[in-house]
């Protein structure tokens, strides 16, 4: 189906818009300057999510493809040429007035500008290139600008994107190379990886050079990420997990992000799923996502071949710190930082309190409710002044058996748990219903 | 023994109010724990306490302002601000005692570390509440463009922050002219282009429907409307995460919702 000519703004807007939600960051984190007051916009280390959608994620970025034709044939994927869907493109100039209509109604945070594949990806890339440098001179955009490098671009048109962006990503897809090639003909992973590394090493040397010329120009200050499709194919969390490790490691991305799958077109190579996208799953790989980012965990101490799936009921920390009893329960006024952050209940901000707390004296209890930590969970864990809040047993199947009815108090699942005997071997084969989280960002 | 008497020092509800406050508590050279701050006149005074009424002083506000930031650093002054934001009735005590803790007691640029001194505790919980409060305006925040390019937001916020949202905004649209106005506290902030942003309050005020949209803002509002819903995914889709996010009391000021 071609486009008329005459569609308006609106329509693409819903069009575009609507092709574009499966994509999932929406981050505006990680870059930080003061406008140069000669034109609009600044950025904010933390990011700002300026509204949230009905299905809970948060709303950072006008979240557009540059245009839904598609000469690939992604199965998963809802704009594959084979689809008969409605189809448009924006013009650069109506990407450029809504950004900044809406940025400076303080609506959105800046643009996230992905695209289907039209003609040839040097084609598509030459477009977003054109479309950002017009908001960065023409309009003297400040604000922030995530775009995908498309795969198969010619080197110099990637390069060109990193230096106009504030963080580029490049969609693994699916976490092996035998799942893209089954479901993603016209990908492969090589065409992936290359512009990942082209990234990667563009960072590299600007940071080389923003050493020496303190005004070089900024390349993807906000570095890189990537998303993977979870569930719609048979990899286990082990296996999605070490990849995720090895592109922080080896790619030094910002971020992985993981997409619960959405069967968009029934393709019978895909399942089928009637409960719904997996997204109980999803959590559980952000969570783990999380310990190895900011908790000084690694995969191999999560999950092993043994043990390849995140136990459903709890979540990927406590279940770590139930199967190595054998480490606790620390003592809050000794434990150093690395070891407070493996307690169950206490998070990034609470260990660091905590360190910083002690130097004026002994902590309570009580000082480590105002603190933030979660005593509920962490109560079989950890001793302050040598005791714990109050006699328990350090058994793994109580522990777990306590953890996971805090976990689901109020639900049905309650009364499960708490028959006497459950083991939590057995949780397993209770309903996965999916928890409530925070996904985005 | 002698009781030592009770004192209290009546203060204005404004940063100078509380300042003017800590710098004649520290003047009246007595033990710190019989003064207190407190704010506006109570209904029941108490027997055996003094009472003195304390005068807003600009130039007692600036020596307390000056000596915190050289003393406890500017981070903890702009904690101490962040918390006199805040509407809770005892937060010119807990500024009081921190300080106390900070200079007097010795703890310096680490005071606010201190958790265990609960007026300290009570700053940071404080400072924290209302850097939330103006994190999430940075955020939810919506200007309207009215008639002659005017960008205009009215916000209901719960601590008294129009003060903190205007940098931000003075940096980011540097050549808007802009207006913030808070609802509930009748505080107008105004940035006109190329020029320092300043606070009005106690202007008699437009009421709304009087305030005249411009030509494309209506589109704009649509555009963006429609925008958000379709940006959602049906299979994800989950309501009470969507509220948990964004409390409603936010939600009646942003176009996105207000609108059918």
């Amino acid at each position: 189906m071609r486009i008329a000519p005459t569609m308006s703004i609106a329509d693409k807007l819903k069009i575009l818009a609507d092709a574009a939600k499966y994509d999932v960051s929406c981050s505006s984190s990680g870059s930080s300057h003061r406008g140069d007051g000669k034109g609009i916009g600044n950025t904010v280390a933390a990011g700002l999510c300026h509204s949230f959608a009905a299905d809970g994620r948060c709303i950072s970025l006008l979240k557009i493809l540059f245009s839904n034709e598609c000469i690939f044939d992604c199965k998963y994927c809802m704009n594959r040429r084979s689809n008969d869907v409605p189809r448009a493109s924006f013009t650069p100039d109506e990407v450029c007035e809504l950004t900044m209509e809406f940025y400076r109604r303080n609506y959105i945070e800046g643009l996230f500008l992905s695209s289907g594949i039209l003609y040839s990806p040097d084609y598509t890339m030459e477009l977003i290139c054109q479309t950002i440098y017009k908001l960065r001179t023409v309009h003297r955009f400040q604000g922030y600008i995530h775009v995908k490098a498309i795969p198969g671009a010619d080197a110099a048109l990637i390069r060109k994107a990193g230096f106009l962006a504030d963080r580029m990503s490049v969609n693994l897809e699916l976490p092996t190379a035998e799942s893209l090639r089954q479901l993603a003909p016209n990908k492969n992973r090589k065409t992936i990886l290359k512009p990942m590394k082209l990234i990667q090493n563009g960072i590299t040397q600007n940071r080389n050079e923003l050493v020496l010329y303190n005004h070089a120009p900024h390349f993807c200050e906000a570095g890189q990420s990537t998303q993977m499709i979870i569930g719609a194919t048979p990899e286990s969390d082990y296996q999605i997990m070490a990849v995720a490790e090895s592109l922080y490691q080896k790619f030094s991305l910002k971020r992985v992000y993981y997409s619960a799958f959405v069967n968009v077109n029934q393709d019978k190579e895909l399942p089928a799923l009637p409960g719904g996208p997996p997204l109980l799953r999803e959590h559980r790989l952000y969570q783990a996502d999380w310990l190895l980012r900011f908790y000084d965990f690694t995969v191999e101490e999560l999950l092993t071949e043994e043990r390849p799936n995140f136990n459903m009921m709890i979540d990927p920390k406590a279940d770590w710190a139930v199967r190595h009893l054998e480490q606790f329960p620390v003592e809050i006024n000794r434990a150093d930082y690395h070891l407070l952050l493996r307690v169950p209940g206490i998070g990034v901000k609470s260990a660091q309190r905590i360190v910083r707390a002690r130097r004026f004296g002994r902590l309570t209890f009580e000082d480590l409710k105002k603190i933030g930590v979660v005593l509920k969970r962490a109560l079989y864990f950890i001793t302050c002044n040598g005791k714990m809040m109050y006699p328990t047993k350090l058994e793994e199947n109580y522990i777990v058996r306590n953890l996971t009815y805090q976990n689901l108090a109020g639900r049905k699942e309650k009364q499960l748990f708490a028959q006497d005997g459950m083991r939590y071997e057995q949780m397993s084969l209770f309903s996965q219903e999916a928890e409530t989280a925070e996904i985005s960002g | 023994m002698h009781m030592t008497e009770e004192k209290y020092l009546i203060c204005e509800d404004s940063i100078e109010g509380i300042f003017t406050g800590i710098y004649d508590a520290y003047a009246l050279k007595e033990g710190h724990e019989h003064l207190h701050i407190q704010i506006g006149e109570e209904e029941n005074l108490r027997l055996f306490a003094s009472y003195l009424y304390i005068l807003p002083d600009s130039v007692k506000t600036r020596k307390v302002a000056e000596t915190i930031q050289k003393r406890l650093g500017t981070d903890t002054y702009m904690s101490i601000c962040r918390a006199l934001a805040t509407e809770d009735a005892g937060k010119g005590q807990a500024v009081y005692r921190t300080v106390v803790d900070g200079i007097t007691n010795g703890s310096g640029r680490r005071v606010l570390e201190n958790s265990r001194n609960p007026y300290v505790d009570t700053v940071f919980r404080l400072a924290r509440c209302a850097g939330n409060e103006i994190h999430r305006l940075m955020e939810f925040l919506r200007f309207q463009e009215l008639e002659q390019g005017i960008l205009y937001a009215r916000i209901g916020p719960a601590c008294n922050i129009v003060s903190f949202l205007m940098p931000h905004f003075a940096d980011r649209l540097p050549l808007e002219n802009f207006i913030i106005y808070d609802d509930k506290r009748e505080l107008y902030g105004v940035h006109p282009i190329g020029k320092d942003w300043y606070l009005v309050s106690g202007m008699e005020r437009k009421p709304e429907e009087e305030l005249r949209m411009s030509e494309k803002e209506e589109q704009f509002q649509d555009l963006f409307t429609m925008f958000c819903r379709t940006i959602a995914i049906e299979e994800r889709r989950n309501l009470k995460l969507q509220q948990q996010m964004l409390p409603l009391r936010f939600q009646e000021y942003m176009v996105e919702f207000v609108k059918k």
